[in-house]
């Protein structure tokens, strides 16, 4: 069984520094290895050791360049142009050893997920390997302001899962840069009661009952459990690697046979 | 360029012009749709104001009367600050956020001369939702005028179930984000070159009626099978989530105006007038007193991020000045 996160999220929150540490925190606390690979085709530069890189096959700029795109096209077409070409893909994954983990850098645009098929076919494609695939939403906590839009984070999250049907972690990014005293301990401990009364006092009145049902359906699929991510606090990736959502998510402690998790759930309900 | 002052803050919010944030997904065929509105709205004689957002548009099908590419050159942006397209796109629109209030004094200046202001917004659509940028924008205009959020849905692309669920999802989200009384428009759309019509056509076939059977299903509440049987044939352990997230989603349908519109042939566009009226007879009556209240925070809280975002970029020299907001005059002046 071999390892890989999907990390996803809006561009600029923070996907690729995501990456960075969690490949630092797997060289120096779990000394092993962990191969990031970079699936944005118009990623810029980032703080990781990239593995494999989709832009050596097809980058955005040279899309834009040649066919004389705009960004939006340029995206979609060289991700359907890895779609076309995924071999690409399984030749730099090819030599995966059981165990071996695997991080993918993917690129923010939300119509990749909801319109386009090729995440979906990366992703099973990944499957098909014997991978077992989580999936990451990052989110800026400078945008979680207050419960609507920490509501509103947890629908846009929400709308990448549904679609690629993956175990799923919402991490809140950027942590380090609250002010003083912010509160985020109620958006990641999911503190639904909370958020609703909240709500009920910022939201138009015409609203009550629809945050009421989402609420509930948030609770009940346990949608509104986040993982803060701070950056200057060491301890945090230890934190996030004992938490047994997030072991059993990614797996890292099944092969000591770890309790049942929603991963394995998904896996013998297919 | 002299800068007026922003209007006042704790005056009341004026009845007219209507502001609308055009909102959609890269390709649902916002542009167009703004270029059918304007067309339509002006043959009414109402006077139309647009403004374009997106800084790495090619070419607007519709006349606009501020253009962000006036002001922020996006390839510059991109070369200066050495980033991607993603990041180009973003910090274009974090610069021209911060020269929002120019933009509002114009709007002020004319405001009682229009009826309409449309907003057309980048393709990118998390650039807008989840940057500080949309938010001022968006805070900016709540607090100034009428504003309505129209969320551009390409018809075609829904056809699958999941696909529907997650835009609706999605439309979920941004009601959230911007709390602003809110429209679906279902862009049947329709091809741009002649050859491509046939094979549209077919597409165009597809009636967003099946769509909004679906959500008057669920509406009334008693038989929500209809989407639960389309939901049921994916084979999908998400399903069963998408399924109960359907019936969450009922309240989000029944407090929903939904228009079908092709962006082409106008075809509903009326329809879309009128939940354009009564969305605003609903921010006039129900989302005046409750921004009123927030208004000094809103207020503040916008200085607050405005200042955020110009902080550090004053620091770096700009390869395209600012100063370029003087082309919005040149461009209002042409239009007197």
């Amino acid at each position: 069984m071999k390892y890989a996160q999907f990390v996803m999220g809006p561009a600029g929150c923070g996907k690729s520094t995501y990456c960075a540490i969690i490949q630092e925190h797997f060289k120096v606390a779990l000394r092993r290895t962990c191969r990031v690979v970079n699936l944005d085709p118009a990623a810029e530069n980032f703080a990781y050791d990239c593995y494999a890189d989709v832009r050596d096959l097809i980058s955005v700029d040279d899309v834009m360049e040649e066919l004389d795109y705009g960004p939006n096209g340029g995206l979609v077409y060289a991700m359907e142009y890895l779609s076309e070409n995924m071999s690409w893909l399984e030749e730099q994954i090819c030599d995966a050893l059981d165990d071996d983990y695997y991080v993918f850098d993917c690129p923010g645009q939300i119509e990749l997920y909801s319109h386009l098929s090729v995440m979906r076919e990366v992703v099973d494609m990944l499957q098909n390997e014997d991978f077992r695939v989580a999936g990451v939403y990052c989110i800026d906590v400078n945008f979680i302001e207050d419960s609507a839009k920490f509501l509103s984070g947890a629908l846009s999250a929400l709308t990448a899962m549904v679609n690629l049907e993956l175990p799923h972690i919402n991490v809140l990014t950027k942590c380090d840069l609250l002010p003083e005293g912010a509160d985020v301990e109620r958006y990641v401990e999911g503190d639904s009661e909370a958020i609703l009364s909240e709500l009920r006092t910022s939201m138009h009145p015409r609203y009550r009952k629809l945050n009421v049902a989402l609420g509930q359906v948030l609770e009940e699929y346990s949608l509104v459990s986040f993982v803060a991510l701070n950056r200057d606090d060491e301890a945090w990736a230890d934190e996030l690697t004992s938490s047994v959502a997030w072991d059993g998510l990614l797996g890292l402690k099944r092969r000591q046979g770890a309790a049942r998790t929603s991963s394995e759930q998904n896996e013998n309900s297919e | 360029m002299e800068v007026e002052p922003a209007p006042d803050p704790l005056q009341s919010i004026p009845k007219s012009p209507v502001v609308v944030l055009m909102i959609g997904m890269a390709g649902s065929g916002k542009s167009t749709f703004m270029h059918r509105m304007v067309v339509r709205l002006q043959s009414k004689q109402k006077r139309v104001y647009t403004v374009n957002l997106d800084p790495a548009v090619r070419n607007l099908a519709y006349p606009v009367n501020i253009d962000i590419r006036d002001t922020v050159n996006y390839k510059e942006v991109m070369k200066h600050f050495g980033l991607g397209p993603n990041g180009g796109i973003m910090t274009s629109l974090n610069l021209f956020a911060t020269k929002f209030d120019q933009v509002l004094a114009i709007l002020s200046r004319r405001a009682e001369s229009l009826d309409y202001v449309l907003i057309d917004t980048p393709g990118q659509i998390e650039v807008f939702n989840w940057s500080a940028s949309g938010q001022i924008v968006c805070d900016a205009l709540a607090v100034s005028y009428p504003t309505l959020v129209c969320y551009v849905v390409d018809t075609a692309r829904c056809v699958k179930p999941v696909t529907f669920m997650s835009n609706m999802l999605y439309a979920c989200s941004i009601l959230y984000k911007t709390k602003l009384p809110f429209i679906i428009a279902f862009n049947k759309k329709l091809g741009r070159g002649a050859g491509e019509r046939i094979k549209v056509l077919r597409i165009d076939v597809i009636p967003h009626d099946f769509l909004k059977e679906w959500m008057e299903e669920l509406r009334r509440f008693r038989d929500f099978e209809k989407l639960g049987d389309a939901l049921s044939r994916e084979t999908s352990y998400v399903a069963s989530l998408a399924r109960s997230m359907s019936l969450a989603m009922e309240e989000f349908y029944s407090n929903l105006r939904s228009v079908g519109v092709s962006a082409v042939t106008g075809a509903g566009c009326e329809d879309f007038e009128k939940a354009m009226v009564e969305a605003c007879k609903e921010f006039e009556e129900s989302y005046v007193p409750f921004l009123l209240e927030q208004r000094r925070d809103l207020e503040a809280k916008r200085r607050a991020a405005v200042e955020e975002q110009a902080g550090p970029e004053k620091a770096v020299p700009l390869s395209t000045p600012i100063t370029g907001l003087s082309s919005m005059r040149t461009i209002e002046q042409t239009r007197r």
